[in-house]
């Protein structure tokens, strides 16, 4: 789907995740929430790609499903050329050392019973990689490197900051030198003043390691800073997808649009041209029929609520997608 | 909050960091009353322990031999009396403090003793609760699905059957049997008995506490990391609901000491040698004769460790528990 110039490190084709929703005395399967309802996308190395989506459009859930947290009903993702989701729990526990996975509450991502080096170490315990002495040094680097010290090797996580927890996160994230991120909402906990901090740690520790990122995010104001590339999600679909640049500068697909009108401006005397949303998001249980988002589509008109259009090229260049049938 | 991270420790020496434990132990210091009644249950427990070791090495120390007749039958507290020659060579003038029994045995002494049987009931059936109760709990919390339902149906069916009768049940089935090799008498019936039988409550508690626990963040963490099922129920999962154990055990322990006193009052318990229930159950026919003293001496033995067990279990759960940190 998109350019195939350089390597593309993530290829994710139609996943789908359906949570089975179980009801009456037999607990028979009465329908699926559609949290991810085929979503396609793809990463170079050493790129950042944002998605973003309000509450409950499944961003969540399509980072949980690629490490496998929650089996995938349906849909594939290439991992350096190695299929994820079929592969044997050996090979899966070896690819887990190149995938690793950053959390967004940074009060409940850390084993309150465990001290930092435990909590940091653990997966090189786990994996085989170094014990003892050389574990500690290794736990000692990465807490360097995420700007904590030595000091707070015997520590508990109670004992921190959110910001200090977070960075305990990251520095976890690394132990395993992964090549690929998923920042499950990193910063959406935390406070505007810590949250650059990590932002900005964050993108160091990509040029440095040359570390290729997910990020999650429903602050389009983080995700223009930190994404290299910007897919848009609703109700488990993704809706527009394209370079940073190009989505902010002209967005195609009138949820973006609504979007982006919603990022407060530092500049009061500005005049601000807010799209308002009517109505709810939808159940992703039961879907509108069509295209996901014509009930609340300013644009929509009768072929919206009939027909479901895929992300199709959009915008000079064709590099930037959107699934609409309007703009 | 900021993010101090560099600004206060600059020294790279790893600070010792306070665990929830130690926290929790230093709270628990602060408030005295509860320190005197962990010191008045060590009394007991360590009472206990010199009556084993009494008679496992023959110290024959006197105050625990109960066996030996100090006075008259139903000689009163306090009261005064002299040997008559024939029951004592020596005639001699002699004081009882708590009385004595029919047979003439200190009831004072028969107390004490009642103290190691108790005891070793509440240790034993605990033990055995918690390691049939916590591991069935933690497995079915974890794993859901069939194991799940098993082990539901296993308890629930279990529950039913009014606890005493239970007890009773198992304590008759397992009397003077031989099963594996081993005999099982005395005291042995009586905590299997309720070791078989009272795991529920600890079991359900812990399978509610893992389901809970184990959507949280820091168990996705450890499964994205790559660790074993096993070692995410013992290194994440149970340290975390620990304290619950023991707060339960503590609490669980004066409920296991009012069993076995049940059970011995019923004829069921410890035949040849002192309990607190057989005590009572003694008691019964001497009340009409206005001998009071060995139901008093049994039950205010019972009363207080009842009382302080109850009080230092609420000042347990109150510091243990992190949610209820007042400081």
């Amino acid at each position: 789907m998109m350019n195939e110039t350089s390597k593309k490190l993530v290829k994710v084709k139609d996943l789908k995740t359906h949570f089975p929703i179980c009801a009456g005395v037999l607990n028979k399967t009465v329908g699926y929430v559609k949290a991810v309802d085929g979503v396609s996308f793809s990463i170079e190395a050493g790129k950042t790609l944002g998605l973003v989506g309000e509450s409950g459009c499944g961003k969540t859930t399509v980072g949980r499903t690629m490490v496998r947290l929650i089996p995938p009903t349906e849909g594939t993702f290439t991992f350096n050329d190695e299929a994820v989701f079929s592969a044997s729990s050996n090979r899966m526990k070896a690819i887990r050392r190149d995938i690793q996975m950053m959390f967004q509450d940074p009060y409940g991502s850390l084993n309150p019973r465990m001290t930092v080096e435990n909590i940091i170490g653990e997966a090189l315990g786990v994996h085989h990689i170094s014990s003892g002495k050389e574990r500690r040094n290794r736990v000692m680097d990465l807490l360097d490197k995420v700007g904590l010290s030595a000091a707070h090797l015997n520590r508990y996580p109670h004992e921190f900051s959110g910001g200090q927890r977070q960075r305990i996160g990251i520095a976890r994230a690394l132990a395993l030198d992964p090549m690929f991120i998923i920042c499950d909402e990193p910063v959406s906990a935390l406070d505007v003043s810590i949250q650059s901090q990590i932002i900005n740690l964050l993108q160091d520790l990509q040029e440095q390691l040359n570390l290729t990122y997910l990020f999650v995010a429903h602050d389009l104001a983080v995700v223009e800073h930190i994404s290299d590339f910007v897919a848009v999600m609703y109700l488990g679909r993704i809706v527009e997808y394209a370079d940073r640049d190009t989505l902010y500068a002209n967005p195609m697909h009138p949820y973006t649009r609504a979007l982006l009108s919603a990022i407060p401006q530092p500049a009061p005397n500005k005049e601000k041209h807010r799209i308002v949303l009517g109505g709810e998001v939808p159940s992703p249980s039961n879907p509108p029929s069509g295209c996901p988002f014509h009930p609340r589509c300013p644009l929509a008109e009768e072929r919206c609520k009939v027909e479901t259009q895929h992300l199709i090229p959009k915008g000079a260049g064709g590099k930037q997608q959107a699934a609409c049938w309007k703009t | 909050m900021t993010d101090l991270t560099t600004t206060t420790e600059n020294s790279n020496k790893p600070v010792k960091g306070r665990s929830l434990w130690a926290d929790g132990i230093r709270r628990l210091r602060k408030r005295k009353f509860a320190v005197v009644c962990f010191f008045v249950v060590l009394v007991y427990f360590i009472l206990a322990g010199l009556i084993y070791l009494n008679e496992a090495f023959n110290w024959n120390i006197s105050l625990f031999d109960w066996r030996e007749s100090v006075g008259p039958s139903y000689q009163k507290p306090w009261a005064e009396f002299e040997w008559t020659p024939e029951e004592q060579d020596l005639a001699e003038k002699g004081r009882t403090f708590f009385g004595t029994d029919f047979l003439g045995q200190s009831t004072f002494r028969k107390m004490l003793y009642g103290a190691k049987t108790s005891i070793t009931v509440a240790l034993c059936a605990s033990i055995i609760s918690l390691l049939i109760g916590v591991p069935l709990g933690a497995i079915a919390g974890y794993y859901r699905g069939w194991v799940d339902d098993i082990v539901v149906w296993l308890f629930t069916t279990l529950s039913t059957i009014p606890y005493i009768l239970l007890v009773m049940a198992f304590a008759v089935v397992l009397r003077e049997r031989t099963i594996f090799g081993v005999e099982i008498k005395g005291i042995t019936a009586i905590y299997l008995a309720i070791g078989l039988t009272s795991w529920v409550g600890i079991c359900r508690l812990i399978r509610g506490e893992i389901i809970k626990r184990k959507e949280s963040e820091y168990v996705l963490a450890a499964r994205a990391m790559g660790c074993s099922s096993l070692r995410i129920i013992f290194i994440h999962l149970l340290p975390n609901v620990f304290h619950i154990i023991i707060i339960n055990f503590s609490l669980r322990f004066v409920s296991f000491i009012h069993a076995e006193v049940i059970l011995s009052f019923l004829g069921l318990g410890e035949t040849d040698k002192p309990s607190w229930g057989a005590m009572i159950d003694a008691a019964r026919t001497e009340l009409a004769r206005n001998v009071w003293w060995e139901m008093a001496a049994a039950t205010v033995a019972i009363f207080i460790i009842s009382l302080v067990l109850n009080i230092f279990g609420d000042a347990l759960r109150d510091c243990l528990d992190p949610k209820l940190r007042t400081d």
